[in-house]
């Protein structure tokens, strides 16, 4: 027995990367918009995803609920008639593009608009695994604390939309929605931002202008 | 733990293909935009290894820093920051997403 030392040079998350694509490839050759929906446990991520499917009525829309055990996500969101399916992580606190992927076998994707997945309620693993989506909206609410924006800078770096939930409560958990607006900014000035109480409609319109829109210019891009 | 796990999986892998009876030591180089807390890696790493061929290996992680610039002035950070706190200008970060096995030592 003797002993050897063998150069790997092995790129370990090459292959959630090269799923990703994957995924995104097949979801952009039908046409489909794709939307990871992250987001804090409890910050109104299923609640969203439901209220806009009742708002699209002019779009074929899907969702994937990614949840660890559970199917109540998934069974508030197909009662309102969408394409929905159930996807459990078992242990593990996020998707990854494999799961996603057979997901996407089990999916009936013709004729197929926009598709939401949303992750599951964690704001610090999601982050770095890619699942072929076009855009990242993160969920955050007050009732987390004024500090959760700036305690995980990375999930907020990466977003295409940040929304801050349940503005209407900040007072009486004395939260300061402006620090929350004003550290999302820092970390993100490229991001939307929208500051939201879905229970008392506030900023739901702003979110389905953004959403219109990138459904909308990607219709551009198709044409 | 998927860290872990995809580490181990690739560990074994190598050393099956050099026909290992044992990995000695292993060489990883990990972005520190990924966050992870090396003690935490190497927990989980010991955890799930155990019964492997990789059992009692010698983890070294070495960890490999971003790029952090300002866009418009070129100031370096060491730290993630969204606007450059000189000129205002957007503060880009180039790398410091990857996880990549540099070697293994095996008897064979």
């Amino acid at each position: 027995m003797h002993k050897i030392e063998v150069d790997a040079e092995v790129d370990l998350l090459e292959e959630n990367r090269r799923l990703a694509e994957e995924n995104r490839r097949i979801l952009r050759e039908r046409g489909v918009t794709t939307i990871n929906v992250m987001g804090a446990i409890g910050s109104g991520k299923t609640l969203l995803i439901e209220k806009t499917v009742k708002s699209l009525k002019d779009f074929k829309v899907g969702a994937i609920l990614g949840d660890v055990i559970a199917k109540d996500d998934y069974k508030r969101v197909a009662r309102h008639g969408v394409r929905a399916i159930p996807l459990n992580t078992g242990k593990e606190c996020h998707l990854d593009a494999h799961l996603v992927h057979h997901a996407l076998e089990d999916f009936d994707l013709n004729g197929l608009d926009v598709l939401f997945i949303e992750n599951v309620g964690n704001l610090i693993c999601p982050v770095d695994f890619d699942l072929g989506e076009d855009y990242r909206v993160v969920m955050v609410s007050v009732t987390e604390g004024d500090d959760v924006v700036s305690k995980h800078p990375e999930i907020f770096r990466l977003a295409d939309v940040i929304i801050i939930n349940k503005v209407a409560l900040a007072d009486a958990v004395e939260a300061d929605v402006e620090k929350m607006f004003n550290d999302a900014k820092r970390l993100n000035p490229k991001a939307k931002i929208i500051k939201m109480d879905l229970k008392k409609d506030v900023g739901f319109d702003e979110w389905m202008e953004w959403l219109r829109c990138a459904l909308q210019s990607r219709e551009g891009l198709l044409r | 733990m998927s860290f872990a796990q995809v580490l181990l999986e690739n560990v074994v892998k190598v050393a099956e293909q050099h026909g290992a009876k044992r990995v000695k030591s292993i060489q990883i180089a990990v972005g520190n935009m990924l966050m992870l807390n090396p003690e935490q890696l190497r927990f989980c790493f010991d955890v799930i290894s155990r019964g492997t061929i990789a059992e009692d290996a010698n983890l070294e992680i070495e960890v490999v820093k971003a790029k952090i610039r300002c866009m418009i002035c070129g100031k370096d950070f060491d730290e993630f920051v969204g606007v450059c706190d000189e000129c205002g200008g957007i503060v880009t970060v180039e790398g410091g997403k990857d996880m990549i096995l540099k070697k293994v030592e095996m008897e064979v």
